[in-house]
């Protein structure tokens, strides 16, 4: 997995490339967590990942749920055909935010 | 190239997260072989690394170690059989179950996944020197 953040105003954006799973979530950790606790909106631009497992939509979710309890949001953009499949096996389509 | 309708191929792995890009690259190169659609080909390899994934997670629970797993993909007259055989803690079946799915939290959902893409999920005492035996079954219409 690779990646790259740029700042737009308030929103911090970070691009994810690869494959999401189990042994980069501590990775993608470490580079969303601190955006959302820097209170900043964060667009997940999901264009270029090309696999993701169920540890993957774990950060998901984390990286969702820290956001509402600071009242911001993660946003999902460009969700490739691949992620939003899973997203949808793990019925999560209606809870996480997907712009 | 011809798609295979019979196929029978086992690899080894490091238990390791490091070892789940493998064990993906293993099994699409097996089912490459196979005449089924992408989409399904897509949902066999999450289910084969799910899996993978918690014999790291459960059976290892995240521990280094040098031991292997097993993996051995069997397709025959559109009976598809995964085989999952490792050295770790055994299994204790009562406590392989998925988060009920409207508890949104993280974690929980490999279990999920894999009983979602497969048809049935069986866990075996390995025979020796294996401690345990993961089959995951599916019939294949190609």
């Amino acid at each position: 997995m690779s990646y790259k953040v740029t700042e737009e105003g308030d929103v911090s954006i970070v691009h994810l490339d690869g494959e999401i799973d189990m042994d980069v979530t501590e990775k993608a950790k470490e580079i969303i967590m601190p955006l959302i606790e820097a209170k900043k909106e964060v667009h997940l631009n999901l264009k270029e990942v090309q696999y993701m497992d169920s540890s993957g939509i774990s950060v998901l979710i984390e990286s969702h749920q820290k956001a509402n309890e600071l009242g911001k949001k993660v946003i999902l953009k460009d969700i490739s055909k691949s992620v939003l499949k899973v997203i949808m096996m793990a019925k999560l389509e209606q809870i996480l935010n997907l712009g | 190239m011809v798609a295979l309708r019979q196929i029978s191929e086992q690899r080894d792995f490091v238990v390791s997260s490091a070892s789940l890009k493998d064990v993906r690259s293993f099994s699409r190169e097996v089912f490459e072989k196979v005449n089924i659609d992408q989409d399904l080909k897509d949902e066999l390899v999450l289910a084969i690394a799910e899996a993978a994934q918690n014999i790291v997670k459960h059976a290892y629970q995240g521990e280094d170690t040098e031991d292997k797993m097993e993996i051995k993909i069997s397709l025959n007259n559109g009976e598809l059989e995964i085989g999952f055989f490792d050295k770790g803690r055994p299994v204790d079946k009562e406590n392989v179950r998925h988060r009920k799915i409207d508890d949104v939290k993280p974690g929980g959902l490999g279990t999920f996944f894999i009983q979602q893409i497969m048809d049935a999920v069986v866990f075996k005492e390995g025979e020796k020197p294996w401690i345990n035996h993961l089959i995951l079954t599916k019939k294949i219409n190609y």
